[in-house]
Order: structure tokens, then C-alpha cells, then sequence
């Protein structure tokens, strides 16, 4: 599997944390949308890398409208010589509508018509075709030669999707160039509803698995101490109660029959309890969630556990210095553990 | 009076360009929004410059949110220490709704609304006020530790705005730092019509002239010989027979008298007759629209015609050799 690893968003740390990446083997670097512009780092990290494949993971779809994404993905993708790849996330209706004020609708239909909307805007820019999407959601219709970018060499940035949900899992697999899955996820679920949700999505667009990358970065717990070990326990534990809160992903812990364990943490939440929170979340949960076990462990682990199906992996580890880091890295992408 | 020059989209090229701009003495680096995002070359402008503002010339507003330009105008304004000018414009309401699949409506109140949206953002950000904006286009009341960003130390970038119209004008004088007018303007429609817009919009926010900037990117038809002339001063005609084609630009040639030639160029252009429209551009109508001056005279033409009105400027002399755009920027500075 490629491993890939977050880049800094903070940019003048960027140029620097791109290069270390590449030096320690890592086949991609992505950059998250918090605080910050998810496209300015990655600009950043192609000046000073030279095959390192760049990643948002995620960049928040319905804060943009279809055209202005697919505009700086292909600025992005041109100028790092095609190693962009566009990685997508809905977000939740809240942040959208009273964060962004934007319009939210169905979900998993708008980012299904988001993205056939970028691909027809890349299809007028690349094949010269007539801009004509009219959806539900958005209408293009109107391209000059003014407007249309003339390096077109490298053609459309790839497009992943984030997904949990089976709807939106399928249009991952339907109109996408990969899925990222959350890491709040198990094996039980991956297998009964995930990938069946890929295969649905592909089916209807003719394709085939190796057309499509899976991405995922399992809960990993591990340390070069004692001491690290414990506090990543800690970490990792607290961090399963706060997603295991949420409502919308009690389906992953019905996975494993601990749907349960929802409705009690989400009260829990609005107490502000989160420390005793991560009490909740016993050790064969946790090892439901995550490789655990000292550092060279975890990657023959994980690819046991998950390289039947994971393409590449965002999964996060210590180590005990940069050595045993590439290492571990060159064990995942040998594909043998 | 400061000396704004342009980088192309290349992102390739563009750190280098911006370099170069600046060693000849360019005060400000800019950058459009046609084909290609406008914010991304100012990200490398960032690092090759060190003192020069950094401005989108213009990114268009409506095609985004407040939120996501407010983040962007940030980040640049951070990685620039302090140099980034947010410049916006409208756009018309086609590109909007059929290229851009966002919403248009009563552009001047709507931008008006953006400005002080992304404003209430900043304030939240760099100074801790409750985000609770509630407008008529645009409503951003969720704001969350996460999301904010920790690197406030320079602030809010500057905004200025493109404005023709007297809403619109008159929208950059209450809200905006500055003023970026367009190409196609008269020193009286400028006079006349732009200054009195922006001193209402000051007064409305207890303003003053000087905390605000003029720009104005006038057309400027040079040369170094007769040929080199008439081709510019053909280029130029061509520019404002475009131009004066455009129904909302009307305004603009009737403050010379030239009102009536509107409809005539617009019907022109309908069937492609570029060429005989720029015919139509008497010598008189350029002189209104241009500086035609040789190269050594530009300076002093520009300053003589609008130097107690324009702050900033950016003109079309960047074919010219390195030194004499240098000498011009330095002319125009001093």
C-alpha cells in the first residue's frame, strides 16, 4: 500500500515539512481544512518536492461552488505535473449553511452532481466539449476562450470522496477516482458496508476495483515507550469517544455490537465530560479500531489486518526516530509485513 | 503616487516575474482572475518579494463565500507579512449564475454585505468578537475554536474594490480600503462622478480621503517610434471601442459628449466588426482615454492629468526595456 502523511498547514512550515516527507519514503501528503486555505500548502509543497503526490484530505465541497474548485485543482495539478488529487468531504449541514453560508441538500446527490459538475467543466477545458451541465444543484453553461486555461497537458486532477455513509460510499464509487474512509471505522463495517457500497457505485459506471484507490488511515496505537505507548492509548481512546458521540456514525459501532455505547457518550458530550468519556471505550473496542503494539509491529499488522482493501494509508504512528519511520514506511509499501 | 505591475498566470514564472517587478521598483504585484485561480501566484509573489503589496486585480467576489475568501485573504496576508490587498469585483451577473453556478442579485448592496461579512469574520479571528452575522445575502453565525485560525499577528488584509457605477463607487468608499477604478474612465467622469460617490460612502462611515486609496490602471499608449505608436494607439482603440460597447459603460462616454456612440458600437459588435469600431475612436476620444505620451513624458502627463486624485496606478508600459519602466516607476514615485 502507498502511505501518505499530513502536511503542515501553516506556510512557512510547509515548504520544509514537504521536503522531509518525500526524504523519509512517503508516496503522498495531504493537507486538511481547519483553520486554514487546504490549496496554499500543497502549492508550496510541489515547488519543493519533485514526485511526492499531493492531497486534500478533505477540502470542504459545498463551501465552493463546482467551478472555483475545479479551477484550483487544475492550476494545482498543472503545475506539480499531475500529482494532485483533489480529496472531497461534505461536511455537516451546520458548518455549511451557517459557517459557509451555503446551501445544503441531499448530501450524497449534491456531492454526486458537484462532482460530474467539475468533470464537465474539465471536459470543456480539455476536450473542448460545450459547457452544458444543468443540474439540480448547480448550472454551468457558460465558458469563453477568456475563462478556459490553456495548459492542458496534464489533464483533471484525480477526485477522491470521503464517505461513511453507504449513499455516499457509492458515489464515491460511482463518479470518483477514490474514497477516503474515516477512521472511525472497523473491519466488520468496512466489509458488510463499505465495499459492498463501492462495488454498487462502480457497477453503475462500468468500472472495475483497480480503476478506484481505497484510502485509509486505521486508529493506530503505539510508541517507542512505555510512556509514549500510554499516552497514544489515552489519545486514541478519547478521540473513538468523541466520533462514537456522534449520531451519525452509531451504525459503525453497531458494526461490533456497541452501538450502545452512542447514546451515552453523545449525553456525555453535552455534559462536557470528555476525559471520563474515553473511560467508555474498553481495550476490545479499541482493538477494534486500531493496530496496537510496538512500533515494528504495526505495519505487518496492518497490512494482515487491512491490505486486502487498502490502497494507501493516512494512518499515523510513532517511532522511535527517523530510521525506524522509513522503515516502517518501506514495509507498507513492500506489501509484506 | 505608487506603480502597480502584473504576473502572469504561469505559476512556473511567476515567483521570478514578481522578483523582477519589484527590483525595477513596482510598489505592488498583481494578479487576475481570468483562466486561472488569481490567489495562488501571490503565494509565490510572497517569497520572491519583500516589500512590494501583493494584490488580486480583481478576484471575483461573488463566486465565493465571505468565509472562504476571508480565509485565503488571511493565509496571504500572514505568509506576506502584512502585504496582501484583498481587490474584489463584481462581475456580471452572467458569468455569476451560468459560469459560476452562485447567486447575483442587487450587486452593490450584495458586495456591501460581503465586505462587511468577511469583516465580522476578521474581527472574530483577530479579535475575539462573537461571529454573528446576520445579512440579507449572507449569514455566518458558527464559528468554532478549530476553525480559527492562531497566526493573527498581521490582521486583516486590506480590501479595495472595483467599482464603475455609483452604487458600486460609492460601496468602496463606506466599506472598502480602496478604490480600484477601471481602465475605461475620463479624467472628468472620474472627477465628476467617482470622487463625489466615494466622499458619500465616506461620510457614511466617518471616513476620510486619506484613509482610503485611489487606484486607477489608466490606458497608456507609448512607444518607442512612430510604428511603435500608431500600433499602441490602434491597441488602445480597440481596448476602448470594447469597452464602450458595454451598455453599463455608457455613463463613461457620455461624460465626454460620446454618449450616443454606445448602441452604435454594441450593435457593431454583435456582428464582429471589431476593427471598424475602433475606426470610430476619434484622436480626440483616445486623448480622453489615454495617456499618449513617448516614453519620457508618461510620468509627468499621468501626474499632471490625475496626480491630486489617483494613489496608485498600473498601465501597460510593461512592454517597454527594464530601465525605462524603471525610470517611469521612479518618475511616477518621486
Amino acid at each position: 500500500m502507498k502511505v501518505d502523511a499530513s502536511l503542515s498547514t501553516n506556510l512557512s512550515a510547509a515548504p520544509e515539512s514537504a521536503r522531509k516527507l518525500e526524504a523519509l519514503g512517503y508516496d503522498g501528503a495531504r493537507t486538511a481544512e481547519t483553520a486554514h486555505d487546504p490549496f496554499f500548502p500543497l502549492l508550496l509543497a510541489a515547488e519543493h518536492t519533485q514526485r511526492l503526490q499531493l492531497a486534500t484530505s478533505i477540502a470542504v465541497a459545498f463551501a465552493r461552488s463546482p467551478m472555483i474548485l475545479a479551477g484550483i485543482a487544475h492550476d494545482l495539478n498543472a503545475y506539480s505535473g499531475g500529482r494532485l488529487t483533489l480529496g472531497l468531504g461534505s461536511q455537516i449541514k451546520p458548518h455549511i449553511t451557517k459557517r459557509f453560508s451555503m446551501p445544503w441538500g441531499a448530501p450524497a446527490r449534491q456531492m454526486r452532481e458537484l462532482v460530474l459538475a467539475m468533470r464537465a467543466i474539465w471536459n470543456a477545458w480539455y476536450e473542448g466539449e460545450r459547457l452544458q451541465h444543468v443540474g439540480e444543484f448547480y448550472r454551468h453553461t457558460l465558458m469563453t476562450p477568456a475563462f478556459t486555461p490553456a495548459n492542458v497537458s496534464h489533464g483533471p486532477p484525480r477526485v477522491t470522496l470521503a464517505a461513511v455513509g453507504p449513499r455516499m460510499t457509492e458515489v464515491a464509487g460511482e463518479v470518483c477516482d477514490g474514497i477516503i474512509l474515516h477512521p472511525f471505522t472497523t473491519l466488520p463495517y468496512i466489509e458488510s458496508v463499505t465495499l459492498p457500497a463501492i462495488e454498487r457505485g462502480l457497477r453503475k459506471a462500468g468500472r472495475k476495483r483497480e480503476d478506484f484507490e481505497v484510502s485509509y488511515g486505521n486508529f493506530v496505537v503505539t510508541g517507542a515507550t512505555e510512556e509514549a505507548f500510554a499516552v497514544s492509548k489515552l489519545e486514541a481512546k478519547r478521540r473513538l469517544a468523541f466520533y462514537g458521540s456522534t449520531p451519525a456514525y452509531k451504525g459503525v459501532l453497531d458494526s461490533i455490537d456497541a452501538g450502545h455505547l452512542q447514546p451515552r457518550l453523545n449525553a456525555m458530550s453535552k455534559q462536557g465530560r470528555w476525559d471520563e468519556m474515553g473511560e467508555l471505550i474498553e481495550d476490545d473496542v479499541l482493538n477494534a479500531f486500531a493496530v496496537v503494539g510496538e512500533p515494528r509491529e504495526v505495519p505487518g499488522e496492518m497490512l494482515r489486518r487491512y491490505g486486502a482493501f487498502t490502497d494507501r494509508t493516512s494512518a499515523t504512528f510513532d517511532a522511535a526516530d527517523d530510521a525506524e519511520r522509513a522503515e516502517i514506511i518501506a514495509t507498507l509499501r513492500a506489501g509484506t509485513g | 503616487m505608487k506603480v502597480d505591475g502584473s504576473v502572469g498566470w504561469d505559476l512556473a514564472k511567476v515567483g521570478e516575474q514578481a522578483r523582477k517587478l519589484e527590483d525595477m521598483g513596482y510598489n505592488g504585484i498583481m494578479s487576475a482572475e481570468t483562466s486561472h485561480d488569481p490567489f495562488l501566484p501571490l503565494a509565490f509573489a510572497a517569497q520572491t518579494t519583500s516589500k512590494a503589496d501583493l494584490m488580486t486585480g480583481i478576484a471575483v467576489a461573488f463566486a465565493r463565500t465571505p468565509m472562504v475568501l476571508a480565509n485565503m485573504g488571511h493565509d496571504l496576508n500572514a505568509l506576506s507579512e502584512g502585504r496582501f490587498v484583498l481587490g474584489l469585483g463584481s462581475q456580471i451577473r452572467p458569468h455569476i449564475t451560468k459560469r459560476f453556478s452562485m447567486p447575483w442579485s442587487h450587486p452593490a448592496a450584495r458586495m456591501r454585505e460581503f465586505i462587511l461579512a468577511m469583516r465580522a469574520i476578521w474581527a472574530n479571528w483577530h479579535n475575539g468578537e462573537p461571529l454573528q452575522f446576520t445579512g440579507k445575502f449572507y449569514q455566518h453565525t458558527l464559528m468554532t475554536p478549530f476553525f480559527t485560525p492562531a497566526n493573527t499577528e498581521h490582521g486583516a488584509p486590506r480590501v479595495f474594490l472595483a467599482a464603475v457605477g455609483p452604487l458600486m463607487t460609492e460601496v468602496a468608499g463606506e466599506v472598502a480600503d480602496g478604490v480600484i477604478c477601471h481602465a475605461f474612465t475620463t479624467e472628468r467622469y472620474l472627477r465628476e462622478t467617482t470622487l463625489p460617490a466615494l466622499e458619500r460612502g465616506f461620510a457614511k462611515a466617518g471616513k476620510t480621503r486619506a484613509d482610503f486609496e485611489i487606484s486607477y490602471p489608466c490606458f497608456v499608449a507609448t512607444g518607442r517610434d512612430d510604428k511603435e505608436m500608431d500600433a499602441a494607439k490602434d491597441a488602445t482603440r480597440q481596448q476602448i471601442a470594447f469597452y464602450g460597447s458595454t451598455p453599463a459603460y455608457k455613463p463613461v462616454l457620455d461624460s465626454i459628449g460620446a454618449g450616443e456612440m454606445q448602441p452604435e458600437l454594441n450593435a457593431m459588435s454583435k456582428q464582429g466588426r471589431w476593427v471598424e469600431m475602433a475606426g470610430l475612436i476619434t484622436d480626440d476620444m483616445l486623448r480622453q482615454f489615454a495617456i499618449v505620451e513617448e516614453p519620457a513624458n508618461i510620468a509627468q502627463a499621468f501626474k499632471r492629468r490625475y496626480g491630486d486624485v489617483v494613489d496608485r496606478t498600473a498601465a501597460a508600459y510593461g512592454g517597454l526595456p527594464k530601465e525605462q519602466q524603471a525610470d517611469i516607476v521612479a518618475a511616477l514615485a518621486a
